[in-house]
């Protein structure tokens, strides 16, 4: 599959500079992500893995490297092109779904389209299609806290979607979760992969890494092992599990 | 586009408030009571200034009065040689007709001169006796004053040349002699020390309150004498002689004034000011001590309208001091909230928002706080006005103008003391943010 690359990043490096001392998070990382792969990044603690997310994501900047995004170089964007960047093209899920509290359903849906200039009146009919997409048709005035925790990511993958994004960006998705609730998380986020959409994932857990058509090891800012899975090894794999 | 998401964003801000209806509330407590007390101070003050303004206008803006008073000399203590003795006790002193006729002559702008003599009596009509002051005067009078004529005619010019026996009472001596009963064409008898004199009611006059109080005799000041006789100056004259003799029983005064009162009333307000040196000249002349005061209606306006002016300035510094402190603690209460919703900032941030975004949501929140909080004020400080004009009667003013500058300073105060807190928040770190438990 010669997929077009979605993401090139070329000696990625990310030094936080605490004054005294200098630490190096992530040293000189190359790869490409193609368009509707699904990655999964693992990695000891500390190894670096939120930091790249959150530099692939655009809310960081590198401090040296390249970062091609789509076809354009988002690695010395100002802020505000990066948060045109973000709203635009990158859908987040959290690891502690990161609702917003005072707005319902359909409203937490429709944020990144408000920041797009695009009125809630006018995409009413497109959120309700996604929450209804993500099981939540029936939950729409809703607010968060009247939500179990799965039900609050499964409007955060909602919300990931509402600006047709290029690639979703997860960190830990899971990781709040029991393991029912992770599996019909993890459901959804097959189903998306099946649609073609492009997903990177952050996590510790091999139950997500086993869905993942590529894993990444970080080590000490490194990539450790990159590892791609043959389309039919991880269905297979899938089948078997859920046999 | 941007109007809309303008609105939306009102729309949200005016969400987070109600979702902490009592934080929010007590944040717009200082803004609220400053806003009212700024309506609120303004508009009884508007009122007691209106109502002094109009007293002053029932005087005459066009006109100056010149009173009659004591001279220095005669007020000071006795020395025990018969020449001091005999100034206080025969006192010749005060205004003459001389006086009224120079200012007319030599004072440019000068329309009419109303000359007035007064001297306190007795009113009697069968029976029932009431102090009273006779005034004589020329039919001009009620022009003058703006008294209000209620039944009959004032004295006329025909009653003045034949110094006919004819009177107008005032409508509070009416009530009192006439207890009911139509007073036009009866007759009252004016008793004084040594004289006793019939006249004929032609009419009843209703004075301006306030008037009542100012022909008065010397020597009697503030003490009210509602119950007023009008009668025409001449006969006033040959009756009692061109020298007013007034003699108080009891305490054996024996006072002379020819002339207790005169009146000038200029053509315009204009040529009043400038008219005063002019007056003061014209009096000067054939006197050696000031044996009389000058009033003007239109300096008093003027000094009111400064004293209102001064008030006024008072009130503003007030509203502006307890604004900025409702000002100070709307901050403090903003830079609360953002600490608290750091981690709504990250997510909006990392979901495309940008510092703009964050500056105008928050700035928007503060500037919602103050509208209402100062919506809130002005309709309080609008009730409590209205309230104490309707306990009081003191008329109270509420000035378009305080609604304005409470609302622009309210609006103010949120884009000062809202910016801050809102730049905070938008130069958060998005990562920081996020993680922000
Ligand atoms: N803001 C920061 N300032 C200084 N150092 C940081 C900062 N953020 C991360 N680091 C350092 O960078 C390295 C990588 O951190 P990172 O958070 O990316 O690890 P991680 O792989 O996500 O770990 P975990 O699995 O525990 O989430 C660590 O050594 C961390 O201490
Ligand atoms: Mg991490």
């Amino acid at each position: 599959m010669a997929d077009r690359n979605i993401i090139e990043i070329r000696n990625l490096t990310k030094i936080y500079d605490l004054g005294a001392i200098q630490v190096p998070a992530l040293k000189g990382l190359n790869f490409e992500i193609e368009e509707g792969s699904y990655t999964a990044i693992m990695g000891p603690s500390g190894s670096g893995k939120s930091t790249l997310l959150n530099i692939l994501g655009c809310l960081d900047r590198p401090t040296a490297g390249a970062y091609i995004l789509g076809n354009d170089d988002v690695a010395h964007m100002s802020d505000k092109e990066l948060s045109g960047v973000r709203g635009a093209r990158i859908g987040f899920i959290f690891q502690s779904y990161n609702l917003i509290q005072q707005l319902n359903v359909i409203e937490n849906i429709h944020v990144p389209l408000f920041y797009q200039g695009k009125d809630i009146s006018d995409y009413y009919d497109h959120c309700e299609k996604l929450a209804q997409k993500v099981g939540l048709g029936d939950r729409l005035d809703h607010r968060p806290m009247e939500l179990s925790g799965g039900q609050q990511q499964r409007v955060a993958v909602a919300r990931s979607l509402v600006n047709e994004p290029l690639m979703l960006l997860a960190d830990e998705p899971t990781g709040n979760l029991d393991s029912t609730t992770e599996q019909e998380i993890l459901d959804i986020l097959d189903e998306l992969h099946a649609e073609g959409r492009t997903l990177l994932v952050v996590t510790h857990d091999d139950a997500v890494a086993e869905r993942a058509s590529r894993v990444i090891h970080l080590k000490d800012g490194q990539v450790d092992k990159d590892i791609r899975k043959q389309d039919s090894d991880r269905k297979s794999e899938n089948q078997f599990q859920e046999a | 586009m941007y109007a809309l998401a303008l609105i939306r964003t009102f729309q949200a801000g005016l969400k987070s408030l109600r979702l902490h209806k009592l934080r929010s509330g007590l944040t717009m407590l200082g803004m609220i009571i400053g806003v009212g007390a700024v309506i609120a101070l303004v508009a009884i003050g508007e009122g007691a200034s209106h109502d002094a303004q109009e007293e002053i206008r029932a005087l005459g803006a066009k006109n100056v009065i010149i009173r009659s008073i004591k001279p220095p000399s005669m007020r000071e203590q006795m020395h025990g040689d018969w020449e001091s003795f005999f100034r206080r006790w025969m006192a010749f002193y005060g205004l003459k007709r001389t006086d009224a006729t120079r200012i007319k002559d030599t004072v440019p702008g000068v329309s009419r001169v109303l000359p007035m003599l007064t001297k306190r009596m007795n009113a009697v009509h069968d029976r029932r006796e009431v102090g009273c002051q006779l005034i004589g005067t020329f039919p001009y009078y009620p022009e003058f004053t703006q008294a209000e004529m209620v039944a009959g005619h004032f004295l006329n010019t025909a009653e003045e040349n034949t110094k006919a026996s004819a009177c107008v009472i005032s409508l509070s001596l009416a009530e009192r002699l006439f207890a009911g009963h139509n007073p036009l064409a009866e007759e009252i008898v004016v008793r004084g020390y040594e004289s006793e004199q019939v006249f004929q009611v032609k009419g009843i006059l209703r004075e301006r309150a306030d008037i009542e109080k100012l022909p008065q005799l010397p020597g009697s000041m503030g003490q009210t004498i509602a119950a007023n006789v009008y009668i025409p100056l001449s006969t006033f004259k040959s009756l009692y002689g061109e020298r007013n003799v007034d003699r108080s029983v009891g305490n054996l005064v024996l006072e002379a004034v020819e002339l207790s009162e005169i009146r000038v009333e200029f053509d315009t307000v204009e040529d009043v000011l400038p008219a005063l040196p002019l007056i003061d000249e014209a009096l000067k002349a054939g006197r050696d001590e000031r044996d009389f005061e000058i009033v003007v209606p239109i300096q008093e306006m003027v000094a009111l309208r400064n004293q209102k002016a001064r008030d006024t300035r008072m009130l503003l510094y007030i509203a502006c001091i307890s604004l900025l402190v409702g000002g100070i603690g709307i901050m403090n209460i903003m830079l609360a909230t953002v600490t608290e919703r750091t981690q709504e900032i990250g997510v909006r941030r990392a979901l495309g928002a940008t510092r703009l975004n964050i500056t105008v949501q928050f700035l928007v929140e503060t500037l919602l706080l103050c509208l209402v909080g100062g919506a809130i004020g002005v309709s309080g400080g609008w009730a409590f006005a209205e309230f104490r004009e309707f306990l009081t009667g003191d008329s109270t003013i509420v000035k378009a103008w305080s609604v304005i500058m409470a609302f622009g300073l309210s609006v103010l105060i949120g884009l000062v003391f809202g910016l801050y807190p809102a730049r905070r928040a938008a130069h958060l770190d998005p990562i920081e943010a996020l993680r922000h438990a």
